[in-house]
């Protein structure tokens, strides 16, 4: 896979050749034609705590946008991994899986969560696309955090 | 008008529904009903499971002889003992409600929890990890999760804590590594024996100051009961008991290492390398005590197990040079503690 296009943004790095669901922070890059791959941005990582332990739904699962296709744990804290399309998955990222870790360190390369088939109807809708979006987007969004006392100043 | 915080008291239950039903609450709130704070003391021991934790990591044929049911609950954290000298208490709200943050979360729904023991004579403090202590000793489990559309955080409060059998359940590597996880358990694990019902009245009036909400009793909506069912038929289930779906671990030809949790920061180690076997624990990052075996030692077990006694683990391999080739088996056995993944 070619190197990913990628800012830093008030300290945390943004790529910015794929989509992102703007509630759950996660990504989503188009691999080949209905194919997609997902993985988390830092700052949903950052949010998360240090991850410990990641589970994630068998290949075949069929995915719903905004419903759970894993679970992620952090802190004795276990929160769902919120899939931002529908359709099927078709590969997990096992190294991931047994090393939770990986996914902090390359959030947008070998950190990756899944890859699946987009469903017939799925065309990434809702969201985020356009890369000038993307970056406004992310910036606000550490800006509240950091407001909010949600990530370090 | 406040909004409610309903309070549910549900007794004593079986060990089964001492799980269920507030994992049912925490379906019953994503449906609407709203932010509770139940209570429910098992009347029978058993061992329970966070939710991504491995089932071998409890010593199975011991619950079974025993007769202590092994539950998966759908929070996280490691297996833990629970019986009926443990009343323990969760609060479960919309997700919405919650911080982003979960560490900022945690210490939101935990805040309460300590000012009720503060509240009841016990003037216990929460650490940077999480973790609501007394002195050394935690004297508050918990766990967390997000079940559905809600927020659950659950603690305990520990009238009498059994730290023999709550090392007892736990699969050890061998005799050295139990004698130590008990020696951590006794140290690092304390029960607070106050009044239970002053505890919990201390507990819903925390609560309810802390979220702005008036405290009503209550109990299980039509939702509730239904998902009740449905718990208590999935958590019986080997499927549900076998947990998730975790990695691929590749068989590796490093050490083999077992760790175990007894509180943030306090662990014990237990790994074998070419024949050299280690049993250790650990405190904040340094060796409290070390147990080792080499077939080649040759009677300087003793004089190693002083040397490394409060050595950073990080400098273990380095004082073990001085043994030769059985302090380099001996450090390489070290070498597969991962604190990172306790």
């Amino acid at each position: 896979m070619e190197q990913a296009e990628h800012a830093m943004v008030d300290g945390f790095s943004l790529a910015l050749d794929r989509c992102y669901q703007a509630e759950t922070h996660m990504w989503v890059l188009v691999t080949d034609p209905g194919r997609v791959r997902i993985g988390m941005d830092p700052v949903g990582i950052e949010t998360s705590g240090t991850l410990a332990q990641l589970s994630i739904v068998p290949t075949g699962t069929e995915l719903a946008a905004g419903r759970p296709f894993g679970q992620l744990e952090a802190a004795k804290f276990v929160g769902p991994l919120v899939s931002p399309v529908s359709g099927v998955v078709l590969e997990l990222n096992d190294a991931a899986v047994a090393d939770a870790g990986l996914v902090e360190r390359d959030p947008y390369g070998a950190g990756w969560l899944i890859e699946a088939r987009l469903g017939r109807d799925d065309r990434l809708a809702g969201l985020l696309a356009d890369p000038t979006e993307i970056t406004a987007w992310f910036a606000a969004k550490i800006a509240r955090y950091r407001l909010d006392g949600v990530i370090a100043l | 008008m406040t909004e409610p915080l309903r309070v549910i008291d549900f007794g004593c239950c079986s060990p089964l529904r001492s799980q269920t039903l507030w994992h049912a609450v925490g379906y019953g709130v994503s449906a609407g009903a709203p932010t509770t704070l139940s209570f429910v003391r098992p009347a029978d021991p058993y061992v329970c499971v966070g939710y991504h934790r491995e089932i071998d990591e409890v010593d199975r044929a011991y619950c079974r002889e025993n007769g202590l049911p092994v539950l998966r609950r759908m929070v996280g954290g490691g297996p833990v003992y629970l019986d009926a000298d443990q009343l323990l208490f969760q609060i479960c709200l919309p997700a919405s409600a919650v911080p982003p943050l979960r560490s900022q979360a945690l210490r939101m729904l935990l805040g309460p929890a300590l000012t009720a023991f503060r509240s009841v004579g016990v003037p216990a403090e929460l650490g940077e990890d999480l973790e609501i202590c007394l002195g050394d000793a935690k004297v508050c489990g918990h766990g967390a999760g997000q079940i559905d559309a809600a927020v659950v955080v659950c603690g305990n409060l520990i009238e009498r804590f059994d730290h023999e059998r709550a090392a007892r359940v736990l699969a050890l590597a061998d005799p050295d590594q139990r004698d130590q996880t008990l020696a951590l358990m006794r140290r690092f694990v304390a029960a607070t024996p106050v009044d239970p019902p002053a505890f919990q009245s201390a507990l819903v009036a925390a609560y309810a100051g802390r979220l702005g909400l008036a405290a009503v009793s209550d109990e299980l909506t039509g939702v509730e009961h239904a998902a009740l069912t449905e718990l208590d038929e999935r958590f019986l289930s080997d499927a549900w008991l076998a947990g998730p779906r975790r990695g691929r671990e590749e068989p590796g030809t490093g050490p083999v290492a077992r760790q175990v949790k007894v509180r943030a920061g306090v662990w014990t180690l237990a790994a074998t390398h070419d024949g050299a076997r280690v049993a250790a624990a650990v405190v904040h990052g340094a060796v409290l005590e070390a147990r080792l075996h080499d077939p080649e030692l040759d009677g300087a077990a003793d004089q190693a197990e002083r040397a490394l006694a409060g050595i950073p683990l990080a400098s273990v391999a380095r004082v073990l040079a001085d043994f030769g080739d059985p302090g380099r088996r001996l450090a390489a056995a070290f070498a597969a503690a991962d604190p990172g993944r306790l």
